[in-house]
């Protein structure tokens, strides 16, 4: 028989307890390891790519942001991340392990608030390092056309810090989209519909397309990483706001509907 | 102890769970019996806080379960043991589990050894066979060391070895004082391995009784009797305080006198006998019985 419980355990224990069992379920499947890989290595490839064709380019008017090759590139980890995002809940719901889950820890909005700070953390730190190794790529392949700039110059650290969020948010709002859709195929699906669709939009004539294209995820992301800011575009300060609000208002709905449902 | 007090659990039309209350108490192996289709699993889990229910309400050890704190110190619970991510091994799953819960790691250790799957701890539950899920789920289960522990079906796909071995440690799990609710849709397998029957059949609860005082109550012997002479056999059986029912076939059913005074009595007046066979009401046919009104999903062969 168990011993009398100790006297209940602080909130922040039981925090931390919750963020060590996430934690050690998001490391010890393979699928973890395969989605980062992809989302680290195919946008370092495909940023020297694009910086290569960029630096053998005639010279264009404005000048080509010297930025936009590894802003570019950031777009092609969107669906590995996603894929990383949804699977955290949908993997658990399609084998029903999330009874498991939710018999350990009663409380579900702590399980999904556990799920993101984890999921969070990787991808940010997987999305700046992506970030600042193709920087470092892109301008020393520009740097013989002079076309490049260091990471000196005013604005271009803030930008490139701005680039590597582009992971996380995915990823979250691949998380949120994955508790509330809990099938894997379904989740991934409408995860990347809810990136890529609203680009459809763009192709209207303006000022339509600035007008909505202000609020769409990509665009607030490639507004915040670039050093020549669209004008028919929010600032780069509210399409931050833009840009996080996309993850934030998938969370909110997420833990709105986790705890409606019976698991 | 597990209270469940007027649960009801509606799907829509369906009504899966209706008005159902009883009490699992300690030091017991309580078994959830009822066809399949009965409600079982979706009591247990509302019990658990995975489902909600239409009304009324389950307490664990007075509380409800979305309450608890250390929920696993409390409960251990088994549904469903394929329910497991394949590519994590069995070490890496009761390891995130017990984390949940400020479960230490050497705990983790004990119960893969209580469950007899240390050798295999290391490798992806991907390549378990249903047995060893099985022994994981049971396992995961333990790690809090919990006083009520819930099992769900937890018989299927083991083998008789594991079989065995099950019955046994519910009866040690008991004999620690600890509430045991164990269910199944097999009365032969609860005949041998409860104390105690919760019976339900399409969520309605229909028995509440000790294992014992069920079998007793099902003791209805009869004597099957086949005969040439049937009808005059019948007419003297009858004679000497037998009751007798005739089947279609032509069989006579006798209460009230044994095989051998039925033997006796035909002999006596030399009527041939080509059957006689005193036969007992199995446990089974009691539970069907019970619950015959209650199936969802009957044979149609006959």
């Amino acid at each position: 028989m168990s011993a009398p419980s100790p006297a209940s355990p602080s909130l922040a224990t039981r925090a931390l307890d919750l963020l060590g069992s996430e934690w050690t379920k998001f490391r010890s499947v393979r699928s973890t390891y395969w989605s980062l890989l992809v989302a680290v290595v195919t946008p370092v490839a495909v940023s020297a790519v694009v910086a290569f064709a960029f630096a053998h380019t005639p010279g264009t008017s404005p000048p080509l942001d010297p930025l936009l090759p590894g802003v570019i590139s950031l777009e092609y980890a969107v669906i590995a991340v996603s894929v990383l995002g949804v699977l955290a809940f949908s993997a658990e719901y399609s084998s029903g392990l999330i009874q498991v889950t939710f018999t350990a820890a009663p409380r579900r909005r702590a399980v999904l608030a556990a799920k993101a700070v984890v999921l969070a953390a990787v991808t940010l730190a997987a999305g700046e390092v992506v970030a600042f190794v193709s920087f470092g790529l892109v301008q020393a392949i520009l740097a013989g056309t002079r076309q490049g700039v260091s990471l000196g110059r005013p604005g271009v650290p803030g930008a490139v810090l701005a680039a590597g969020l582009l992971l996380c948010v995915c990823a979250l709002l691949g998380l949120a989209l994955g508790a509330i859709i809990r099938h894997t195929a379904g989740g991934i699906a409408a995860t990347i519909a809810v990136i890529l669709v609203p680009g459809i939009l763009l192709l209207l004539p303006a000022p339509w397309n600035g007008w909505i294209g202000r609020f769409t995820l990509l665009e607030a992301a490639h507004q915040v990483s670039t050093l020549h800011p669209a004008a028919d575009l929010f600032s780069p300060g509210w399409s931050l706001l833009v840009l996080l609000a996309w993850p934030a208002a998938g969370l909110a709905a997420a833990a709105l509907v986790i705890t409606r449902r019976d698991a | 102890m597990i209270e469940v007090e007027r649960l009801s659990k509606r799907f829509g039309p369906v009504t899966a769970v209706d008005d159902l209350s009883f009490t699992v108490r300690p030091g017991r192996v309580t078994g959830f019996l009822g066809p399949n289709g009965a409600g079982k699993t979706t009591t247990m889990r509302i019990i658990l806080g995975l489902a909600a229910p239409t009304s009324g309400r389950a307490l664990v050890g007075g509380r409800r379960y979305d309450g608890l704190i250390r929920p696993l110190r409390e409960v251990g619970s088994l549904l469903d043991a394929t329910a497991l991510h394949a590519g994590r091994t069995g070490w890496a799953h009761l390891w995130s589990i017990a984390q949940a819960n400020g479960i230490a790691r050497p705990r983790v250790t004990e119960v893969l050894r209580l469950a007899g799957l240390e050798s295999v701890a290391r490798r992806r539950v991907g390549g378990f066979s249903l047995g060893m899920k099985q022994r994981l789920g049971i396992a995961a289960a333990l790690l809090g060391d919990p006083p009520v522990l819930m099992f769900d079906e937890p018989v299927n796909g083991l083998d008789p070895e594991g079989i065995h071995w099950i019955r046994g440690f519910f009866r040690e799990l008991a004999a620690d004082g600890r509430t045991v609710l164990v269910s199944s849709h097999l009365m032969s397998e609860m005949a041998q391995t409860a104390d105690h029957l919760v019976i339900i059949g399409r969520g309605r609860l229909l028995a509440d009784v000790p294992t014992a005082e069920l079998i007793e109550s099902s003791a209805r012997r009869d004597v099957l009797v086949r005969s040439p002479r049937a009808a005059e056999l019948a007419a003297l059986i009858e004679a000497r305080g037998g009751t007798v029912t005739r089947q279609d076939d032509g069989a006579l059913v006798v209460t009230g006198l044994d095989a051998a005074a039925i033997g006796d009595l035909a002999a006596g007046d030399g009527i041939a006998v080509h059957a006689l066979i005193p036969r007992q009401a199995s446990l089974e046919d009691a539970y069907l019985d019970l619950t015959g009104e209650s199936t969802d999903y009957r044979g149609r062969l006959q």
